[in-house]
């Protein structure tokens, strides 16, 4: 019996429940919760049990008699399943107390089924042998997780998000089956093996097929249109899944590709890289122009994608450089940055999720103060804040290290293009971390400090303990991987056990870097708690009064006057302009007592203009234009089938 | 031993060269100007006192002053002081402390936000900024460094095989990373022409205005830890400046003070000639100093031929 069908079936069946017990509402959501742990939990243990030998896992299944549908597992997808494992039991979790609508309850049932079937695809996609089989988890993944977007159909804005996320995720697969069409039609199989054998031009031509049909999913930009669209629409617990998994299985299916075709082209990781720091620098600079916390969020997801590309490209250089260090460091960076993402972003759209649920409001302007009256989600929040920004003593901040190490060493070889492009890199792997820790500065510092801006926010209370508990449990993760590096970076460099063409990196230099990097962050954390105590000394018998803030000799007539996140983040998107468009009203003081006056900015994203702008509005025009095709007159109808049969008959018997 | 001798050398004359500022200052305009030791005496007042803290503040204000000085003091473990040996030392260790340094500034930001004060907010709107734009330069002198001798922490730059000296055969680069550096210095320090620390007007302020409501203890530790920054950045201009033999030991001191107390009447000197920069020329100034290290990092092609 194999342990990690059995968690398959737990996971299926946990998300069926629902759909029979939807009336008894608490034990609906309990049995789920229950059900949907466990059953992720045995599969963490099938994994972990066969660690050594995890090809002993796989198995097939012939289905329909002509195709074979086969599981199998390597190193690789080891890794990217334990993600899954991690973050879908505590997301399940969380959905116990912020799905508290009875009267929702058939809806919030559904929702929890397709939650299921969307984490079992995965899996799934993970572990797909054949492209056929990959084809198909991969469409079942696509359409579950569009349900979930779709979970308010009321609202016109859930519509339309799901509505675009359905065209990329339906395009992105059809592009997809293309390249894996390009494939069978030389190899004439659907087994990746025979991918190696393919001409060199051929290979180009799989990969970046590949590359945009998965990238769409990743988020890659100028792909990532449906992603600031989809999570604010979908319940907070989903985003954290869609965010923090479901877009890292784009990205293993660029690496899957990449590595079964065995070419060492330069082209393909420099193409990786440079929309690796692109996706960054947007990602983060259109996140400081939001003021939808959802909507930030999902443009830090662009970014940390960037990232995580930044550091596969460095990887595919590697390789095609002959350098097993710089690939080893690039790709396990890339690696280690997948699970540190997944467990920071899907805590932030958790904490996130927390606040919109207690205030009721998603505009960051409007809140603030919420440290005070939601200290448990504030904290966990301002780790996550924390760890994103790549700060150590935080786990974001490993993976970024390795990632720079891996650019630094591309730095010593001659070809001046990559010189170039690791030169960029570096500077904007600096650049991605000054910006993003200047964006979550201002999510803590405008939500969870200062007063809150509105009388209403002043007696929220703290979200149910089932909300809170994975929060915590998520920070405490971050912090952990922060402090024991040495562990997870070997973890991450296994990751590429099995692959072809990569040796590992030598094990002692892992372990020599991960020494030196827990060094650093406990040392560190040592000076702090010795100059904590050193202060808590020094206060000792000392008077210490309160009062208001100091205002500059003006007091403070209401809480509005704080800075906002607009005017906070406003210098810097206007400096980066060329790329961001910011649309802002202007403001003329006429009088000497000047009336009331208002300002609105918005910041408009290049790729959903240029989209809107290059392709859909030209293709909207010429559709229109073939309109009279269609005119409800049915005998007309009838013609064009007559027609239509009359061509085909000719043309098969002339 | 030598290594924890020089660093608490370090740690305790830190204070003292401000000092050195404030009088070069002071001759420019005439006056006689504060003692030497000015620094220490207003470090031991704030100590003595108790604190104010504002109704609307968090923990994240108490832990902002504790963070950015445990940051500043943790740079000075890694760092050569004078070519002799740091306590700490490992490849790679650059990236960590300027991210360390870059952890303080998110506390302060952040504590700054927590006094819900506009100005505070306006202060530390502009401190991200400019810290952001600063972070590009001192990344394009780690590439630059990278390509000039391989090493990846401050003990190989200057204590290593090939240190990176003006006497190198690269050396003439070096020129313009001082220039670049020294631009870095004054905007990371938050010193004239990119903030003016003895302006008193809040809305023209940066890093004052963010530290506003610190007081007592909490202020001292704040303003300790500026001290330790600004010192580690001159101590690195200063060994670009003379090279030094890492086998002297701590006979290197001497020299490396003198030179160290230049770097720093060069910066009251440009604060005595200069004014303040509008905020909107700021970012170009910084971008200057960028400009000018990709520029270098450029010629290193032509010399790793």
């Amino acid at each position: 019996m194999n342990i990690f069908l059995l968690s398959l079936c737990l996971i299926v069946v946990g998300g069926s429940l629902p759909l029979l017990t939807y009336r008894r509402f608490v034990l609906t959501k309990f049995l789920y919760a229950l059900t949907t742990t466990i059953g992720c939990l045995t599969g963490l243990f099938a994994l972990c049990t066969s660690y050594s030998h995890l090809e002993r896992l796989s198995w097939s299944w012939s289905w329909l008699h002509t195709f074979s549908l086969s599981f199998t597992f390597d190193s690789l997808s080891f890794f990217f399943l334990l993600p899954i494992f991690l973050i879908c039991p505590l997301a399940a979790i969380y959905s116990f107390h912020y799905f508290d609508d009875e009267e929702k309850s058939f809806r919030i049932a559904v929702n929890l089924f397709f939650t299921n079937i969307l984490i079992a695809s995965m899996i799934l996609v993970t572990t797909a042998g054949n492209m056929l089989t990959l084809a198909l988890v991969w469409e079942i993944m696509s359409v579950s997780s569009f349900f979930l977007v779709i979970y308010d159909y009321e609202k016109e804005t859930s519509r339309t998000a799901g509505y675009l996320y359905f065209l990329f995720a339906q395009a992105g697969a059809l592009i997809i089956f293309a390249s894996f069409a390009v494939i069978f039609s030389h190899t004439a199989s659907f087994e990746f093996n025979g991918a190696a054998t393919l001409p060199e031009s051929t290979k180009l031509l799989v990969f970046f097929l590949a590359f945009i049909g998965f990238g769409s999913k990743a988020g890659v930009f100028p792909l990532h249109i449906w992603l600031p669209h989809a999570h604010p629409a979908a319940p907070s617990h989903i985003s954290a899944i869609m965010s923090g998994v479901m877009i890292k299985m784009g990205i293993y299916g660029i690496l899957r590709i990449y590595f079964i075709l065995e070419s060492t082209n330069l082209l393909m990781g420099q193409t990786i890289l440079v929309f690796g720091m692109i996706s960054g620098v947007l990602g983060v600079l259109y996140a400081l122009g939001k003021h939808n916390i959802k909507r930030l969020l999902a443009y830090h997801s662009v970014e940390n994608i960037g990232i995580i590309l930044i550091g596969a490209g460095l990887g595919m250089i590697g390789l095609s450089l002959g350098d097993l260090t710089m690939a080893g460091f690039g790709f396990g960076g890339c690696l280690l940055h997948v699970l540190n993402h997944s467990i920071f972003k899907s805590l932030l759209f958790m904490g996130a999720g927390t606040v919109i649920k207690q205030t009721g409001t998603a505009h960051v302007d409007q809140l603030g103060g919420l440290m005070k009256t939601m200290p448990t989600t504030g904290k966990s929040f301002l780790v996550g804040s924390v760890s994103i920004s790549g700060l150590p003593p935080f786990n974001g901040f490993i993976s970024e290290f390795l990632i720079y190490f891996a650019a630094f060493i591309g730095l010593q070889y001659p070809p001046h293009a990559t010189l170039l492009l690791t030169i960029l890199a570096i500077i904007s792997l600096a650049i991605i971390g000054g910006l993003a820790s200047f964006c979550f500065t201002k999510v803590v510092g405008i939500v969870f400090l200062g007063e809150p801006r509105s009388k209403q926010f002043t007696k929220t209370t703290e979200g149910g303990l089932a909300m809170t508990i994975p929060m915590v449990i998520l920070a405490t993760a971050c912090l952990i991987i922060g402090i024991f590096p040495q562990q997870f970076i070997a973890l991450a460099v296994n990751g590429l056990r099995d692959l072809n063409g990569l040796e590992l990196l030598d094990p002692a230099l892992c372990t020599a870097i991960g020494a030196q990097l827990a060094l650093a962050s406990r040392l560190f954390l040592l000076i702090f708690v010795v100059i904590f105590f050193i202060r808590k000394v020094l206060y000792r018998k000392k008077e210490i009064t309160s009062g208001p803030t100091w205002g500059c000799g003006f007091t403070q007539g209401t809480t509005r006057i704080q800075y906002t996140g607009t005017s906070y983040a406003r210098t810097v998107v206007s400096f980066f302009k060329p790329f961001v468009m910011l649309e802002e009203s202007t403001i003329r003081l006429k009088k000497i007592f000047p009336g009331q006056t208002t300002y609105t900015n918005q910041v408009g994203d290049i790729a959903e203009a240029g989209m809107a702008k290059g392709l859909t509005g030209p293709l909207v025009n010429l559709l229109g234009r073939l309109r009279w095709i269609q005119h409800g007159n049915v005998q007309l109808y009838i013609g064009y089938i007559i027609m239509a049969i009359m061509v085909v008959l000719l043309t098969l018997f002339i | 031993m030598e290594s924890i001798l020089s660093l608490g050398l370090a740690l305790l004359a830190a204070p003292l060269f401000p000092g050195i500022i404030l009088k070069v200052k002071a001759l420019f305009v005439g006056k006689k100007g504060p003692p030497l030791f000015i620094k220490y005496y207003t470090f031991v007042k704030l100590l003595k006192k108790g604190s104010a803290y504002s109704t609307s503040t968090t923990f994240v204000f108490a832990a902002g002053p504790i963070i950015s000085c445990a940051g500043a003091i943790m740079v000075l473990f890694f760092f050569p002081i004078g070519a002799i040996a740091p306590v700490f030392s490992f490849h790679g260790d650059v990236i960590v402390l300027f991210y360390i340094l870059g952890l303080g500034r998110f506390f302060t930001i952040a504590a700054a936000l927590d006094t819900a004060s506009p100005f505070q907010g306006m202060g530390a709107a502009r401190e991200a900024f400019f810290g952001t734009l600063a972070e590009a330069s001192i990344f394009a002198i780690l590439i630059l460094f990278y390509r000039m001798n391989g090493s990846l922490s401050f003990a190989d730059y200057f204590t290593g095989l090939q240190p990176i000296s003006l006497t190198s055969p690269a050396g003439s680069l070096l020129l313009l990373v001082i220039v670049s550096l020294f631009m870095v210095l004054l905007t990371e320090n938050s010193r004239v022409p990119v903030d003016d620390p003895a302006t008193h007007l809040e809305l023209t302020m940066i890093h004052e205005v963010m530290v506003l409501d610190h007081s007592g203890p909490d202020l001292a530790l704040i303003e300790l830890g500026s001290f330790y920054k600004l010192f580690f950045y001159s101590a690195f201009i200063t060994l670009m400046l003379c090279p030094l033999d890492p086998a002297r030991g701590l006979l290197n001191l001497p020299l490396f003070y003198a030179v160290l107390a230049l770097v720093y009447v060069a910066i009251g000197f440009i604060e005595s000639v200069t004014a303040r920069f509008k905020m909107r020329r700021t970012p170009k100034f910084i971008l200057t100093s960028c400009t000018l290290v990709f520029f270098a990092a450029i010629l290193t092609m032509g010399f790793n031929k």
